[in-house]
């Protein structure tokens, strides 16, 4: 990419890249609309609840992974302190309810402040590190934070290894306690939510926050002599990808009703990438449909133990044999057939 | 006190520098930071926890270094050299991914409790130095530790191999423009630093305990020290683990409460006031 190129990019508007004509277009926005309301209502109706609970379980993920992905697409950086946030959201919802004795909704509000404090400050010291040392950083950070519920002291807060019953009474964000736990109204609100929170990321990728990640990613040093700002784009990016999972978080915690520290577990993290790494890092389907795959995968082979040593392999296999992931390797397939537009 | 203190923390500090300068000198050569580091050195723990069961502590030491240097050319030929175009950020997670799958494969093989390896009948009991009575496996840790530092220094300053490692990654194509193979002395750095880090793991089985938990509690505290360090530089992930060593002994001591979280403070502090760490990057400079 050169120089004359690139700062065109930043500058250019941002252009639909849908050239077909118009009728065609709104077809497929219409298209597209309908399919995404179909998933929030059709499911419900033909899945067991047992499907949809797991079915739920992969959307989760798939948030996760939709915000590993998302920095490592556009900012080249790879998070491995997903489930840090996560668990962490949790667990300020249910501490912000039984010990500071605030209503549920407020107590969301609460949690969600804590950790807009928390990552800023965390990615303020990170983002500046090369790409290595920050994957090796976040690993870091968050065994901290899963030391730190463990710790004596703080037992009476987060239960320690047995973690806390999260009871939570009345309304929250005028939706009723009750409609989280239920398997069909839970999995609605999860694939709204994904969905959502996938065509966010797929703007804020396109805008020009995108662009310029992007670039940095491609040439820190160069963007910097060029008059950019490295600093502030990676750690909004940063900042932006933990709100996502923080509102995994927040779901897991409204649907389940407990957390534990296993929520917070390198594990969790390390799903997560395999998931963003099955469905393919680039786009929003992909993490998403990853998410989806592993859980029905995890459901396969967990009873036998074999989750973890499953999850290395998949990490090793993607990335030497199968980059783009499922979906990236079926889109670039559809367009060597000449399915879809160059460039698309 | 101060010199129980200083001792205990140079004990830890020991197995420390073995494996988090074997990151640091495969960083160098290969622009790659080693994930499955951890596991290694659970391998080698547990390896040196069976064949110490079978043909005593010392064949431990001799036999796992070996076995693990013949992984570490494996690790080599099989990993590092096809992905050698990839970015390092994918060999990293590819190493992410083998380490995890080690990991399970012992934990499958050998179950989820604690083992623990008696030391020989030499290193067991305490020694009486300057009033202090202070038990001898500790001591032969620290010995075992300093010693390996020193050869390491001795290598990397004084042999024409050392040199082309200080070379390369230094500047790897002008090294190489100069007649240096950097794939052959990646294959010697490499196995080094499996050997290393079966080294560690042997000793630690006395020391810590052989558990399902090590590899990640010890890659992680490793990256704490390499970041540390300054990423790369052996220098610095030496003296990185000394401070490392002593602040979690130190915090164990003065702030029990918190004590798992001093390694952290520790790293936020240095980031905080030096975001490339405290060495002056690259190997040795």
């Amino acid at each position: 990419m050169s120089n004359g190129t690139m700062t065109d990019d930043l500058h250019a508007p941002v252009t639909t890249t849908l050239t077909g004509p118009l009728p065609r277009r709104s077809l497929a926005i219409v298209a597209g609309l309908i399919g995404l309301g179909a998933g929030a209502v059709v499911p419900t109706y033909l899945a067991s609840d047992f499907v949809l609970r797991l079915g739920s379980e992969g959307l989760l993920l798939g948030l996760l992974a939709l915000s590993v992905a998302f920095l490592m697409n556009q900012a080249g950086l790879v998070a491995l302190g997903a489930a840090s946030v996560y668990g962490g959201a949790g667990y300020l919802f249910a501490i912000g309810m039984s010990d500071w004795g605030l209503t549920p909704t407020a107590a969301l509000g609460v949690a969600f402040l804590i950790l807009l404090g928390y990552v800023a400050m965390l990615g303020a010291l990170i983002v500046r590190t090369n790409p290595l040392a920050f994957m090796m950083l976040t690993l870091a950070a968050g065994e901290m934070i899963s030391h730190a519920v463990l710790l004596e002291g703080l037992r009476d807060y987060t239960g320690g290894a047995d973690g806390l019953v999260v009871r939570i009474n009345g309304t929250v964000l005028g939706i009723d306690a009750i409609h989280f736990a239920d398997p069909a109204k839970f999995w609605s609100l999860a694939w709204t939510v994904a969905v959502l929170v996938g065509l966010a990321l797929w703007g804020v990728g396109r805008s020009r926050l995108g662009a310029v990640l992007r670039a940095i990613r491609e040439n820190e040093e160069r963007m910097r002599f060029s008059g950019f700002n490295t600093f502030l784009p990676r750690l909004t990016g940063y900042v932006l990808v933990n709100l996502v999972a923080a509102i995994a978080g927040f779901l897991h915690v409204l649907n389940a009703g407990f957390v534990s520290p296993e929520s917070l577990g390198l594990s969790v993290s390390t799903n997560t990438l395999v998931a963003a790494l099955i469905g393919g890092i680039s786009g929003s389907l992909g993490p998403i449909f990853g998410g989806l795959l592993f859980s029905f995968a995890q459901d396969e082979f967990g009873a036998r133990g074999l989750t973890q040593l499953l999850t290395g392999v998949a990490i090793v296999v993607f990335i030497v044999v199968f980059p783009q992931g499922v979906v990236g390797g079926l889109s670039g397939l559809s367009r060597r057939l000449g399915w879809r537009r160059e460039g698309s | 006190m101060i010199a129980l203190l200083i001792a205990n923390s140079l004990a830890l500090a020991s197995l420390l520098i073995m494996l988090s300068s074997g990151l640091a000198l495969i960083y160098g050569l290969r622009d790659v930071i080693n994930f499955g580091h951890g596991a290694i050195y659970m391998l080698g723990a547990y390896l040196g926890y069976t064949i110490a069961t079978v043909g005593g502590f010392w064949l431990a030491l001799l036999l796992v270094p070996i076995m693990l240097a013949l992984l570490g050319i494996a690790f080599e030929y099989l990993a590092l050299r096809p992905l050698q175009r990839r970015s390092h950020i994918e060999v990293a997670l590819v190493t992410l991914g083998l380490g995890i799958i080690v990991g399970q494969i012992i934990i499958y093989l050998y179950g989820g409790e604690a083992r623990s390896v008696d030391a020989p009948k030499i290193l067991s009991g305490s020694v009486t130095i300057l009033h202090l009575s202070y038990p001898v496996y500790r001591l032969f840790l620290i010995v075992m530790g300093l010693g390996s530092c020193a050869l390491l220094a001795l290598w990397l300053r004084a042999t024409p191999s050392g040199l082309y490692v200080r070379a390369v990654s230094q500047d790897p194509s002008v090294a190489r423009m100069m007649g240096i193979n950097a794939d052959r002395l990646s294959l010697l750095v490499t196995s080094l630093s499996t050997a290393f880090a079966g080294i560690a793991g042997v000793l630690a089985g006395p020391y810590l305990s052989v558990d399902p938990g090590m590899d990640v509690v010890m890659i992680v505290n490793c990256l704490i020290i390499v970041v540390i360090g300054g990423t790369g530089s052996i220098g610095g992930a030496i003296v990185a683990a000394l401070l490392f060593g002593f602040v979690q002994v130190a915090g164990s001591v003065f702030l029990p409460n918190l004590a798992a979280l001093v390694p952290y403070i520790l790293l936020m502090v240095v980031l905080l006031i030096a975001p490339g760490g405290i060495g002056r990057g690259r190997v040795l400079s």
